[in-house]
C-alpha cells in the first residue's frame, strides 16, 4: 500500500527540557516534522541527541514544553491523559528494545492486552492466535516470556503492536536487543506487516541499515534536526 | 475494558507471586483472629442474658444471712408465687479419709424454679432432677475426684452421712467461674438436722421465686421496705451485671490479644502491597502507553487486591469461627449455662475490618502507582513523580487507629493503646537498633555464616527492625502470659512466710472456743489469730443515713446496703499498721472505732467523724479514733472496722479465725467438724489452687488468640522476604557464579535468621522481665526473679522459629541458578 498524502502525524517547533543536576538541559529544541498516512519514517542520531524523548512526545507520552503535535487530526496538546490515552488504545501500536511482554502472562495474552484495554468487543483470543500466526508463532502461544529467545519475544511484541489495527505503529530500536542475524529477520517481518497493514511506522534507531529501509529519515544532533533524506 | 475481568485474570495469574500469598495469609489470619474474638464474646453475652433466670435460680428472691420469716413465703403463695427456700454454705466434706472443701447447696424440694439440674447416675444415665430426697447429695465431678467417689458412695457432711445419688452434670445458679469450691447439693433438711445453719452460721439464705411478671413486681414492691438486717432482693439484672463484670475482664484480654494479631497483620499486607506494587511499576508504564487512563490503573489495580481479599475475609471468618469453638470446648465449663450457638453478625462485622485493613494498608502503595510516567516504557530510568504529601498516607494509621478503637470501645482507651503500642514499637526499634549495632562490634570474631547473616542484617537495617519490631512484639505478649504471669503468682504464694495461715475457721460459738482450740493445737496448729465476729449493718456517718449514688466507688454500695462485720481487739491486730490517731487506751468515755484505709478512701472518713451501726437490737454510735492500714495478703483475720471491746463485748458475736495447720494432718479436721457441725472449716490452697486453675484456663484461651498474633509477625518476616526477594536472588546467583557452595549459602540464611530471632528473642525477654518486675516489685509488692531459664528457653525458640520460618521463605531463592546473571546482562 502507498502512502497518500495525508499528514498521520506532525510535529511543529517542539521543544523539551529537563532538569539536571547542572541545571535546565535542552533535550530537544524546535524540532518540526510531518509524516504522511501509510509512510515509514527513522528518526536517527548518537545516543543523548533526543530521539528516544522525541518519539515519546510524538506518541502522546509525555508533552513538550512548547510546540505542537498533531497525531491523527488530534492535537495532543490540547488533550488530558485520559484523551491521549484513548487515542494511544485506539491509534497507536508500540515496539520496545527491551520487548516489554509482561512476564506474567502467555504469548497469546500479551497479544490479546490492546484488544482487552479496548474492550470493543470482538473476539480477543482469536485475533491475539491469528497475529501471532502471522509472525511464525502459533506453536507458541501458551509459552511465557521466559521460554521464549529475544527473537521470538520481539515478535510477539510486533504482533501485539498490530492486533488491534493500529493507523501509527511506533518502535524504539526495535532491534536493539538482538544479534544481526535475528535482527534482520525481525525487521522484515516489521516492515512486511506494515506494507500489508498500511499502517504508519516512526522508528528509532541508530542502525543505519534499518534507517534505510524508511522512506524518510530525520536526524536529530544536540536535541536538533539537522538533515532529511527520502 | 471489563476491569473487573481484567483484574480477575491478573489476579489469577499472579497469585503463584509470594507476596500476594502473603498478603492474603494476613487477612484470613487479621480476620480470624478479629472473628473469633467477637463471637465468643457475643455468645458469652448471650449466655449470660439467655440464662437470667437460671443465673439466679428464679425469677426474683430474697436473700438474707439468717432464715427468711415465714411471711415472706406466706406472701409468695398469696400472689400465686412458686417459691423455694434454700442456703448456701462453705463446709468440708469428709469421705475415705479424705476431706475436701465444697459450696453446700441446702434445698427443698421446689429445686429448681428455673433452669435445669442435671446429674450422671451410677448407671451412666444422664437425667433432669430435683432436689435430692433427706440423706442423699448430689456432687459435682470435682469433689467426686477430690475424694475418690462414684455416684452410690457415701461421703459425710457435718457428721451426717449422705448418699451420692449422681454427679452434677448442669445446675443453675452459677458456673464454675462462680464457685471457689466444688459443689454439692443436699436436702435443706438435712442442713438444719445437722447444726449447720444455726443461729450465727455462714449460710446464706434464699427465697427465690417463679410466677408472673405483675405478681413479681406487686411482690417486689411488698418486700423491699421490709427488708432488714442486711437482707436484700436478688434480682436478674443485678446478677447479669456482675457476671458481665467477671466475663469483661478476660474479654479485654482476648480483644488486645486479637488487637495485636490485627496489626501486626495490617504490617504485613503493607510490606506485601509495597513489594507487589514495587513489581508492577513497569507493567503500569506499559499500560499506561498502550493506552490505560491513569484512574483505570489504580482501579484495575485495586480491584485486583479486592479481589483476593474478599475470599481471604471468607476462610478468615470461617477460622475464626472454628477457633472460638474450639475456645468454648476447653473453657466453656467457666459458663453459667451452655452458650447459644454462635450468629453470623461478629464475622460479617471482622470480614468488614479486615477489609478495612486491607484498603487501609494495601491502598498507599498502590495509589502511588499513578504516578509511573508512560515515558518509563522508552526510558527506564525515569522515576515516579515524587510526593510530598499524600492524604493518603494517613490511611494506614488512621486505620490502625479505627481497629484499637473497634476493640477497646472508646476513643479515650483507644488513644491510651495506641500510645502505649507506639511506645513499646519504638522502644523495642530503639533495642534492635541498639543490638544490631552491638552485634557488628563483636562481629569480626563471629564465624562466617553469622558474619555474612550479620552483614545482610546491617545491609536492610529498615526490613530487618521491622521484622524484629514484629516478632518481638509477639514474642514478648507469649513471654508475658505464659512465663511472667504464672512466676508471679508462684511467687506470690511462695513469699509467703513460713507457718502463713493455711485454714479459715467460722462460725465459733463463744462456749465452743476452748474445746476448739484445744483440739487445733493438739493437731499442731500455729500462728492462730482468733477474733470476735458481730454482723450489724453501717446505719449512718456523722449522723446522716449514706447513699450508695453519693460515692464514686461501687463497693460502697455493698457496704453501705449489706451488712458489715466488725470485730474488737484490745491491741492493734498483727498485720495491720497504724497511720493516724492512737489504739484504744481503755480511757474513753464513749465508743471508738478504728477504720481500714480502703474504707476511709471509699466512704471519704476522717478522724473524728461518727459512724453508727446496729447489730441484733442494738445501736452503736463510735467516734473514729483511728485509722489503720492491714496487709489482707497476710490470710491473717482482718477487719475494716475494729470497735473498742469495752463497748463492743456485750454485742452478740460468733469468732472467726485463722492458723496453720501441716498439711498431714488436715485429714483429722474431720473429728472436729463431727463434734461441732456447724463449724465451717475453709482451705486456703485449695481455693488458691482453685483460682489457680481458672487463671490457667482464661489465660490458655488468650495465649491461643495471641498464636494468631505470632503467625502474624512472621508474616511480617515473609513478607519482608518478598520485598527484598529479587535483591537476594541476584546476590545468590552472584555467589554461586563466584563458586559458593550450597552448604555456605544455607549457613549464611541461617546465620541471618538465627540472629534476627535472637535480637527479637532477646527484646521480647528484656520487655518480659522488666515488665515482670514492675508489676512483681512495684504493684504487687513480692520479691520477684526471673526465671532465667525459661527466658533462656524462650529466646532459644524463639531463634529456632524465626531460623525455621526464615530458612522456608528463602528455599527457592536458594536454589537460583547462576544464569540469572548472564540473562541480566
Amino acid at each position: 500500500m502507498s502512502p497518500s498524502a495525508e499528514v498521520i502525524l506532525s510535529a511543529s517547533d517542539v521543544s523539551k527540557a529537563v532538569l539536571g543536576p547542572d541545571g535546565k538541559l535542552q533535550i530537544l529544541d524546535r524540532v518540526s516534522l510531518s509524516v504522511p498516512t501509510g509512510d515509514s519514517l527513522a528518526i536517527v542520531g548518537a545516543s543523548g541527541s533526543g530521539k528516544t524523548t522525541f518519539l515519546g512526545l510524538l506518541a502522546g507520552l509525555d508533552n513538550p514544553d512548547s510546540g505542537e503535535i498533531v497525531l491523527d487530526g488530534n492535537p495532543l496538546n490540547r488533550l488530558d491523559e485520559e484523551a491521549r490515552a484513548a487515542l494511544r488504545r485506539r491509534r497507536v501500536g508500540f515496539v520496545f528494545q527491551s520487548f516489554h511482554l509482561l512476564p506474567a502472562l502467555t504469548a497469546e495474552e500479551n497479544v490479546m492486552l490492546p484488544l482487552e484495554l479496548e474492550d470493543s468487543g470482538g473476539d480477543a483470543r482469536a485475533a491475539a492466535q491469528k497475529a501471532l500466526a502471522a509472525v511464525g508463532l502459533d506453536k507458541r502461544l501458551h509459552h511465557y516470556p521466559s521460554q521464549l529467545s529475544g527473537g521470538e519475544q520481539q515478535r510477539v511484541a510486533i504482533a501485539r503492536a498490530f492486533v488491534h489495527g493500529p493507523r501509527l505503529l511506533f518502535a524504539d530500536e526495535p532491534t536493539g536487543n538482538l544479534d544481526a542475524r535475528t535482527g534482520r529477520a525481525v525487521t522484515d517481518l516489521l516492515f512486511d506487516l506494515n506494507q500489508a497493514s498500511g499502517t504508519t511506522l516512526v522508528l528509532v534507531t541508530h542502525d543505519l541499515t534499518l534507517a534505510q529501509r524508511c522512506r524518510h529519515v530525520v536526524r536529530l544532533d544536540g536535541g536538533r534536526r539537522v538533515e532529511e533524506a527520502a | 475494558m471489563n476491569i473487573v475481568r481484567f483484574a480477575g485474570r491478573a489476579l489469577r495469574r499472579e497469585f503463584r507471586h509470594g507476596e500476594l500469598r502473603t498478603l492474603a495469609a494476613a487477612l484470613v489470619l487479621a480476620v480470624a483472629a478479629l472473628t473469633a474474638v467477637a463471637t465468643l464474646g457475643q455468645r458469652v453475652e448471650r449466655a449470660i442474658v439467655a440464662s437470667a433466670a437460671e443465673l439466679i435460680g428464679g425469677d426474683l428472691g430474697v436473700s438474707a444471712r439468717r432464715e427468711i420469716p415465714a411471711d415472706y413465703a406466706a406472701e409468695a403463695t398469696r400472689l400465686g408465687l412458686r417459691s423455694n427456700r434454700s442456703a448456701e454454705f462453705p463446709s468440708v466434706v469428709f469421705a475415705a479419709g479424705k476431706s475436701q472443701l465444697a459450696q453446700v447447696n441446702a434445698t427443698d424440694v421446689n429445686y429448681p424454679l428455673r433452669g435445669v439440674l442435671q446429674v450422671r447416675g451410677g448407671d451412666g444415665a444422664e437425667r433432669d432432677v430435683t432436689a435430692p430426697a433427706s440423706g442423699e447429695a448430689y456432687a459435682d465431678g470435682l469433689l467426686l475426684s477430690a475424694l475418690g467417689l462414684k455416684p452410690g458412695d457415701a461421703l459425710e457432711l457435718a457428721g451426717k452421712p449422705l448418699v451420692v445419688k449422681g454427679e452434677i452434670l448442669r445446675q443453675p445458679d452459677g458456673g464454675q467461674m462462680f464457685s471457689l469450691a466444688p459443689r454439692l447439693v443436699v436436702a435443706l433438711a438435712d442442713a438444719q438436722g445437722s447444726g449447720l445453719l444455726a443461729v450465727g452460721s455462714r449460710a446464706r439464705h434464699k427465697l427465690m421465686l417463679a410466677g408472673d411478671a405483675t405478681a413479681l413486681a406487686t411482690y417486689q414492691a411488698w418486700a423491699k421496705p421490709r427488708l432488714t438486717d442486711g437482707a436484700q432482693l436478688v434480682t436478674v439484672a443485678e446478677a447479669q451485671q456482675n457476671l458481665r463484670s467477671a466475663f469483661e475482664r478476660g474479654e479485654s484480654f482476648l480483644r488486645l490479644a486479637a488487637l495485636l494479631s490485627a496489626l501486626l497483620s495490617g504490617i504485613a499486607v503493607a510490606l506485601a502491597a509495597q513489594r507487589y506494587a514495587r513489581r508492577k511499576i513497569d507493567e503500569v508504564a506499559l499500560l499506561r502507553a498502550l493506552g490505560l487512563g491513569k484512574h483505570r490503573v489504580l482501579a484495575t489495580l485495586s480491584l485486583t487486591i479486592l479481589l483476593l481479599g474478599l475470599p481471604a475475609c471468607f476462610i478468615g471468618a470461617g477460622l475464626g469461627l472454628a477457633l472460638q469453638q474450639a475456645v468454648l470446648s476447653y473453657a466453656g465449663n467457666l459458663l453459667p449455662t451452655a452458650a447459644p450457638p454462635p450468629s453470623l453478625w461478629p464475622a460479617l462485622a471482622a470480614m468488614v475490618v479486615g477489609l478495612a485493613v486491607l484498603v487501609g494498608f494495601a491502598l498507599p502503595p498502590l495509589a502511588r502507582l499513578r504516578d509511573v510516567p508512560p515515558m518509563r516504557v522508552f526510558q527506564r530510568a525515569i522515576a515516579m513523580r515524587p510526593r510530598r504529601f499524600d492524604l493518603l498516607y494517613l490511611l494506614p494509621p488512621l486505620v490502625a487507629f479505627g481497629l484499637i478503637a473497634s476493640q477497646s470501645g472508646s476513643a479515650t482507651i483507644a488513644s491510651a493503646i495506641g500510645g502505649s503500642l507506639a511506645g513499646v514499637a519504638v522502644a523495642t526499634l530503639a533495642m534492635g537498633l541498639l543490638l544490631i549495632w552491638l552485634l557488628r562490634r563483636v562481629g569480626r570474631r563471629l564465624p562466617g555464616a553469622l558474619r555474612f547473616g550479620l552483614a545482610n542484617l546491617a545491609r536492610r537495617r529498615s526490613l530487618s527492625l521491622i521484622q524484629a519490631t514484629a516478632l518481638a512484639l509477639s514474642f514478648t505478649a507469649l513471654l508475658l502470659l505464659a512465663v511472667v504471669g504464672p512466676g508471679l503468682l508462684a511467687a506470690w504464694r511462695a513469699d509467703l512466710p513460713p507457718q502463713t495461715p493455711n485454714h479459715f475457721l467460722l462460725n465459733l460459738q463463744p462456749e465452743q472456743r476452748d474445746r476448739v482450740e484445744q483440739q487445733l493445737n493438739a493437731l499442731g496448729a500455729k500462728n492462730m489469730n482468733l477474733l470476735p465476729l458481730a454482723v450489724g449493718k453501717l446505719v449512718a456517718i456523722n449522723g446522716k443515713a449514706p447513699r450508695a449514688e453519693d460515692y464514686d466507688d461501687r463497693r460502697a454500695a455493698g457496704w453501705i446496703n449489706g451488712e458489715t462485720r466488725l470485730s474488737w481487739s484490745a491491741t492493734l491486730p498483727e498485720s495491720n499498721a497504724l497511720k493516724a490517731g492512737a489504739w484504744f487506751d481503755g480511757k474513753a468515755t464513749e465508743p471508738q472505732i478504728s477504720v481500714e484505709r480502703m474504707w476511709v478512701d471509699m466512704l471519704r472518713l476522717k478522724l473524728g467523724d461518727t459512724m453508727t451501726f446496729t447489730v441484733g437490737e442494738r445501736t452503736i454510735e463510735a467516734r473514729i479514733s483511728s485509722i489503720r492500714e492491714a496487709d489482707w495478703t497476710s490470710f491473717r483475720v482482718n477487719f475494716f472496722v475494729l470497735l473498742d471491746p469495752a463497748s463492743a463485748a456485750a454485742l452478740p458475736h460468733s469468732f472467726i479465725a485463722s492458723y496453720w495447720l501441716p498439711a498431714e494432718r488436715a485429714a483429722e479436721l474431720r473429728a472436729i467438724s463431727r463434734e461441732f457441725p456447724n463449724l465451717s472449716m475453709i482451705d486456703i490452697n485449695a481455693i488458691l489452687d482453685r483460682v489457680r486453675d481458672i487463671i490457667d484456663q482464661v489465660t490458655s484461651a488468650v495465649m491461643a488468640v495471641l498464636g494468631f498474633s505470632l503467625i502474624a509477625g512472621l508474616l511480617v518476616l515473609i513478607a519482608a522476604l518478598n520485598v527484598s526477594a529479587e535483591e537476594r536472588r541476584f546476590e545468590t546467583a552472584m555467589l554461586r557464579t563466584l563458586g559458593a557452595r550450597r552448604g555456605q549459602l544455607l549457613s549464611t540464611v541461617l546465620g541471618e535468621f538465627a540472629l534476627l530471632g535472637l535480637i527479637a528473642g532477646v527484646i521480647a525477654a528484656v520487655g518480659a522481665i522488666s515488665a515482670g518486675l514492675s508489676l512483681g516489685r512495684g504493684v504487687f509488692r513480692i520479691a520477684w526473679t526471673p526465671p532465667f531459664g525459661a527466658f533462656a528457653l524462650g529466646v532459644v525458640a524463639a531463634v529456632a522459629l524465626v531460623t525455621l520460618a526464615g530458612w522456608l521463605g528463602t528455599r527457592s531463592i536458594a536454589r537460583t541458578s547462576p544464569l540469572l546473571v548472564l540473562r541480566k546482562e
